[in-house]
């Protein structure tokens, strides 16, 4: 039986890749009976869903005049 | 991703990686403009050394390895404290001594969170969500970016940042578990 250390590994792995079907099925299997480690994997989702919508956040983003600025300092690099 | 020839088009480095670059220094060094003047000294560094550009990693990184010297340059001048142990610390050893204890159980067991939707509404949401991000060491938020903001594959991010899977999905663990943290205390509690 995975303890939720290795259950939180593998719920993170498998954001980013296909896990081996054995290690998929221990996952199943703890989140099964697990509620913190089924939250913090839909809490998985939730910070990919905030990631994406960061990079769209004009906040975090060049604004045009600064943008302007450093097009006119390197243009003659 | 090998880089292609097109991407020793300097005039393109701005438009491509300009945000990207933007939103890592300002996740260090929190200030507006100084963060648009780093993108500015990265780019010119980079037009003024594009012939030692390998093709051993991607553009985007070469970029982020040259903000972050100027990043270190920076802290360093200012004797940050954080960021010096952000240096020794850069090959995160599979410590979460933080988070479980010693048979594995969470310390701090996660709740639900609530509505994203709603929380995305909120702009407290994200300066705490931004605070977060910049309370992770420099190689996870590397990482955490170039994984979740930039979608790279994982076989990009071992190529481009010279790690192997297990160090990748290490640091990945980490920086979810770190952000997850965050944001339950200081923005569920």
């Amino acid at each position: 039986m995975l303890n939720c250390k290795h259950a939180s590994q593998l719920a993170s792995q498998a954001m980013d890749e296909k896990l081996p079907f054995w290690k998929n099925s221990m996952l199943r299997m703890h989140l099964l009976l697990c509620r913190s480690c089924t939250n913090f994997t839909q809490q998985l989702v939730f910070l990919r869903e905030a990631s994406r919508r960061f990079r769209n956040n004009l906040d975090f983003q060049l604004t045009d005049e600064a943008r302007q600025r450093i097009a006119n300092a390197l243009k003659d690099k | 991703m090998t880089a292609g020839s097109n991407d020793l088009n300097t005039q393109m480095w701005l438009e491509e990686y300009g945000d990207y670059l933007f939103r890592y220094a300002l996740l260090k060094v929190k200030d507006t403009h100084f963060a648009e003047d780093l993108v500015q000294e990265t780019l010119l560094a980079a037009i003024s050394a594009k012939n030692d550009f390998s093709h051993q990693s991607t553009i985007r990184t070469w970029l982020t390895g040259i903000l972050r010297h100027k990043l270190v340059d920076h802290f360093r001048r200012q004797e940050h404290e954080v960021i010096m142990t952000d240096l020794v610390d850069q090959d995160e050893e599979d410590n979460l001594d933080d988070f479980f204890k010693t048979n594995g159980s969470w310390i701090d067991k996660p709740d639900t969170f609530p509505n994203p939707e709603l929380a995305f509404q909120q702009k407290e949401f994200w300066k705490v969500f931004q605070r977060c991000l910049s309370g992770l060491k420099l190689k996870q938020v590397e990482v955490f970016l170039a994984k979740e903001i930039h979608g790279m594959s994982n076989e990009d991010i071992c190529k481009s940042f010279s790690l192997n899977p297990a160090n990748t999905w290490v640091l990945m663990h980490r920086a979810r578990l770190s952000l997850h943290k965050c944001l339950k205390t200081h923005w569920i509690d």
